[in-house]
């Protein structure tokens, strides 16, 4: 599902983000990135996103080398690619409802697909009842599953998360883990940098630490790993 | 492209216009300056060309010719002037004709010419010249210049010549102010999209993440400018052809004179103007608008 061979990203003022990343992540995997600020995670999730080109190295995600796709292309995807944040990027002026539907809107999908798909995504994460509510209405938690049901809702193979849990309380957040841990058993591939040692621990899955740039342990199932 | 789409772009667009009430009133000003000038100038050049051309067809040149010239010499010299470039017609006037039309034009009082007949005509032999186009006048006249024979010639130059001058400073200062203001307004329409742009940085932001083209994400800001242009330009029309109707009745109120000369009528002028204005207004927030999206938008 996602290939970086060789991957390094050197910025303009010469600091490394990554360098010699070879990572491979299969379908339906379940994936931490973990590691200390300025390890490489965001770089990586950036390099992901197409939001950096790599300096050298190839990035295939969906059979499709993502470094050799031209700006007209990047939109194609990014459909493929469900993205949550930690500040929730939600739109304060439209409802909890219409920000779902809004991202099925801007890839043109139609009305009708629209009214069966919102109400259904938001009924699984738990928001079935808070359609009409604004941002501004809803808890933290709150918040987040709608950024959640947005990133899922025109079904995309793959969910990337940035520090999904950084701004909830360790209750909220668990149940974020819990809804991620289900979208996952539905097959789609999650990647999720995270800080948050103690989820590390309790979900028991695959582990990539990072450590300035460089992968320094990958463990198919365990926990947060401190000499990193 | 779906109806759903379309109409999305139309609502966007029309947000971000009325969330910046404000720019997008300078916008439209700007846009109606623009257009108002280009109007005034338009209706200005248009009835002074009008006027040329209505004197074009009554004034030509006529030529007198000395002595007593023999047939053989009257055809000789018509056919020399008819040769001229720019030259239409030519038309031989006998001192007896110039005698007859002479009558005529004084009507009742054609007595005083009582007691002139063929034998004591003091009326000259002469040619009535018709042009093509009157500033071609110059050319035609040194022509004649040079034909043998000629003895005097006469011709509406001061008055022409006057009109095509006034028509000329007209067209160049008009298209000059329009330029500039033309930049003006663009330079504004962008500003106004750049601040819309920026209102709408998360959601442009948020868009690029789920997927959408950068066409989706541009269209909206277009549709923006090109409101701007419509409104901009359909404004100063509206308001000017009551304008044009009320300054065209005073003119022919207040100076009955120029009733000899025809202005253009209100919907020959704005049969042409507004197309013109519409595609002039477009533009220009087609312009402000895409300029401004390739220097604020990385999409």
């Amino acid at each position: 599902m996602i290939w970086l061979n060789n991957v390094t990203k050197t910025y303009p003022n010469g600091s490394r983000g990554v360098e010699n990343l070879n990572l491979h992540i299969e379908k339906g995997d379940f994936v931490f990135i973990v590691g200390s600020s300025g390890s490489g995670k965001s770089t990586l999730i950036k390099l992901l996103l197409k939001e950096l080109e790599p300096t050298t190295g190839d990035i295939i995600i969906n059979r499709v080398k993502t470094n050799e796709l031209s700006s007209n292309q990047i939109p194609y995807l990014r459909r493929n690619l469900g993205v949550v944040f930690q500040d929730f990027r939600l739109l304060p002026n439209k409802t909890v409802y219409e920000n779902v539907a809004f991202a099925m809107r801007v890839i043109e999908a139609p009305n009708r697909i629209i009214r069966r798909n919102v109400p259904a995504v938001l009924a699984l994460v738990g928001l079935g009842k808070k359609g009409r509510s604004y941002p501004n209405q809803l808890s933290g938690g709150e918040q987040q599953r709608t950024a959640l049901a947005r990133a899922i809702v025109n079904n995309p193979p793959i969910l990337i998360c940035d520090e999904p849990t950084g701004n909830l309380d360790p209750e909220t957040a668990w149940g974020i883990m819990q809804l991620l841990d289900d979208i996952n058993k539905r097959g789609t591939t999650i990647v999720m940098a995270t800080h948050a040692r103690d989820i590390v621990d309790d979900m028991q899955k695959r582990v990539v630490t990072l450590k300035q740039g460089n992968i320094a342990r990958d463990i198919k199932k365990g926990g947060y790993c401190d000499e990193a | 492209m779906r109806p759903s789409t379309i109409k999305y772009y139309l609502k966007e667009g029309l947000s971000g216009l009325r969330k910046n009430l404000l720019m997008t009133m300078a916008s439209i000003i700007a846009v109606m300056a623009c257009i108002s000038i280009m109007s005034f100038s338009y209706c200005v050049a248009s009835n002074l060309h009008h006027i040329l051309q209505q004197m074009e067809d009554s004034i030509g040149i006529s030529v007198f010719i000395g002595g007593t010239p023999t047939s053989e010499e009257i055809e000789e010299m018509k056919t020399q002037i008819s040769k001229i470039d720019h030259v239409l017609e030519v038309r031989y006037i006998s001192p007896g004709d110039a005698l007859e039309e002479l009558k005529a034009d004084w009507g009742a009082e054609e007595d005083i010419f009582e007691g002139l007949d063929e034998t004591n005509n003091p009326l000259s032999h002469s040619f009535q010249i018709t042009l093509d186009e009157i500033e071609s006048q110059d050319s035609v006249l040194q022509a004649l210049k040079g034909i043998d024979g000629i003895d005097n010639i006469r011709h509406g130059q001061t008055e022409t010549e006057l009109i095509m001058k006034a028509n000329k400073v007209f067209n160049i200062a008009g298209f000059l102010v329009m330029l500039i203001l033309g930049v003006i307004s663009v330079m504004i329409i962008m500003n106004t999209i750049r601040i819309s742009v920026v209102n709408r940085r998360v959601e442009i932001n948020i868009m690029k993440y789920v997927g959408a083209t950068d066409w989706f994400i541009r269209w909206p800001f277009i549709i923006e400018g090109v409101i701007i242009g419509v409104v901009g330009a359909l404004l100063p029309l509206i308001i000017g052809i009551p304008i044009y109707a009320k300054i065209i009745s005073a003119l022919y109120n207040y100076f009955p004179v120029i009733k000899i000369i025809q202005f253009r009528l209100v919907g020959d002028i704005f049969i042409v103007l507004f197309p013109v204005a519409l595609a002039f207004g477009i533009l220009l927030g087609t312009i402000g608008s895409v300029t401004s999206i390739r220097k604020h938008l990385r999409v």
